[in-house]
């Protein structure tokens, strides 16, 4: 018989399903959907309402920060913070790509990568720094919503 | 460009973003969508009037 009282059977399994789910690998493909196409992720795990909100909400802040003239972040040598910036922008998945290809072209994409980026934009504009940070918290909550389908496929969360 | 609706619009993205991704239940994804949409918009409204003095 054992003299294990309630509190610390309940520890220990607390402590065992999180080593189980510490032990369950997430499919890397899941992850790549989700960063990709926003709110892909929640749809392939059937989460289809969060698919849809995170999908409305991430796209329309990407459409505002375009509108207003915001520029996407690519990386420059010669600006630490413009890598910090690329970063938040390229969370945006499909919709980070799309938009350097329509800036750049094929050719200027592929050649100008990675310091050779066009990021559209214009700073003169009135709407630019809000355009920005637009931009870069549409790519911020995409990634937040990756995360978010890692957990919820490990099952430590609903 | 109206600042104030560019605030607005950008505390309603953001709020329900949070909502749906911190709360399961309708009850529990208002609740948190009213307490983060006010303080942003509370709060940046009174960070704007607290820079007023300022250059």
């Amino acid at each position: 018989m054992t003299s294990e009282k309630p509190g610390e059977r309940r520890t220990a399994e607390g402590r065992a399903r999180k080593a189980d789910t510490a032990k369950t690998k997430v499919p890397p493909a899941l992850l790549l959907a989700s960063w990709s196409v926003p709110g892909l992720g929640h749809w392939i795990l059937g989460k289809r309402t969060r698919a849809i909100v995170f999908g409305v909400v991430i796209v329309s802040a990407f459409i505002t920060g375009v509108l207003l003239n915001g520029e996407l972040g690519t990386p420059k040598p010669e600006n630490p913070f413009s890598w910090l910036a690329a970063f938040a922008c390229l969370g945006n998945g499909v919709l980070y790509l799309g938009r350097l290809l329509w800036l750049n072209g094929l050719g200027g994409l592929l050649s100008g990568i990675p310091f050779a980026l066009q990021g559209g934009g214009n700073p003169a504009a009135a709407g630019f720094a809000y355009g920005n940070t637009f931009l870069y918290t549409a790519g911020l909550m995409n990634l937040l919503t990756v995360l978010d389908v890692s957990d919820i496929s490990r099952g430590e969360k609903d | 460009m109206d600042h104030l609706a560019l605030l607005l619009w950008h505390a309603l993205l953001v709020s329900v973003f949070f909502a749906f991704l911190w709360r399961s239940t309708a009850v529990g994804r208002r609740n948190l969508f009213l307490k983060t949409f006010l303080i942003m918009v509370v709060g940046g409204t009174m960070l704007g009037w607290l820079m007023y003095p300022f250059p």
